[in-house]
């Protein structure tokens, strides 16, 4: 695959769009997305896919992150989740940390008052990526929380592994 | 979260994971199994329950959602569906972004729409340039009707009167003998 190098200046969002929001059904394909390679690859295969898009697709992101450092991913945050239907959410920062509290996960909502059946891992999906663009930009994530509403924190300091079963399932 | 703004570049990305994880087969059944039967389950639903009605609701809503500056013309009549696509927002985002990781990203629409209008008793004729244009017809599988002929069917919606309709590589479906590939 060709690495992914482009990067947008003019916003935190790498790619743009004509549209303020995306299209909520999209989640519909993300989540069957999902179920595909965990079928077809195992969790194990889940977890590479997720990790390889995080490096190579997101790498506009989290090397703006590694350049800029905790306000660049705050940047980013609220700009991705703007950008997301219906998502409700708030971000805290300090000297030390953001903190990306979903109060009500867009994805989640949709995919749930469509009657789809979603992955139980689902949730799991944004520690993954995160934490992998986290990691290559020299910071560090851990999720807490799931199945509707979390929270996630990036920090500059090391915190205590990542306990996935503390990772809420979707029920 | 992966989310939906960039969905488009992110969903082409993995078209390219994963014909390297398990080559042109496993892409063919993702689009298949994946988007056809999973996540577009609610076309198959339309389409096969309501028929022509089905397939105008189903690209009615989602085309208004995914492309609000109308970038595109649906014509029913009692014996064809047909959809021009002057700019497709799928394909317009990625050539906007400069974006491309898999050899043909319009390859998807008809692998996941093929299987699914054909269950219902339809057959496809489609024709795309790789620059955000196309046009669609569907039609009964025992209507013997070629596909129509430049503004039959939909006048001066239809896409092929475009200027630059001809620009690139075209890919025709069902093949014809001018064209240069097929499923």
């Amino acid at each position: 695959m060709k690495k992914v190098t482009h990067r947008n200046k003019t916003s935190p969002l790498p790619y743009r769009d004509n549209k303020p929001q995306g299209s909520a059904d999209f989640y519909f394909a993300i989540n069957a997305t999902f179920r595909f390679i965990l079928k077809k690859r195992g969790a194990s295969g889940w977890i590479s896919y997720l990790r390889d898009m995080a490096t190579d697709y997101y790498r506009p992101v989290w090397t703006a992150w590694r350049e800029d450092g905790l306000p660049a991913v705050a940047t980013y945050l609220q700009a991705a989740f703007d950008a997301e239907p219906q998502a409700k959410f708030e971000i805290a920062e300090t000297k030390e940390t953001v903190t990306l509290h979903v109060i009500e996960c867009p994805a989640l909502k949709h995919l749930k008052s469509a009657g789809r059946e979603i992955v139980p891992e689902f949730c799991q999906h944004c520690y993954h990526q995160y934490g992998t663009m986290a990691s290559n930009a020299g910071l560090h994530m851990r999720l807490q929380g799931g199945n509707g509403s979390c929270t996630q924190t990036f920090s500059c300091v090391a915190p205590a592994e990542q306990n996935l079963n503390e990772i809420h399932p979707v029920l | 979260m992966i989310g939906t703004y960039d969905f488009c570049a992110h969903y082409e990305w993995t078209f390219a994971w994963l014909e390297a994880a398990g080559g042109e087969q496993l892409l063919q059944e993702y689009w298949t199994d994946a988007i056809g039967e999973d996540a577009q389950r609610h076309a198959a639903e339309l389409i096969q329950g309501q028929g022509f009605e089905g397939m105008m609701k189903y690209w009615g809503h989602t085309l208004a959602e995914e492309s609000p500056e109308k970038g595109y013309h649906m014509t029913q009549n009692p014996s064809v569906v047909r959809c021009d696509m002057h700019d497709c927002p799928s394909k317009g985002f990625l050539i906007k972004n400069n974006l491309q990781q898999y050899k043909d990203y319009c390859d998807h629409c008809i692998a996941w729409i093929r299987p699914v209008v054909e269950r219902a008793g339809f057959r496809i004729d489609h024709e795309h340039n790789h620059q955000g244009q196309c046009w669609w017809e569907f039609r009964e599988q025992e209507n013997p009707s070629p596909a129509s002929e430049t503004g039959e069917v939909s006048g001066h919606h239809d896409v092929r009167h475009l200027p630059h309709w001809p620009q690139k590589e075209h890919d025709r479906f069902p093949e014809k003998s001018d064209s240069v590939k097929s499923l």
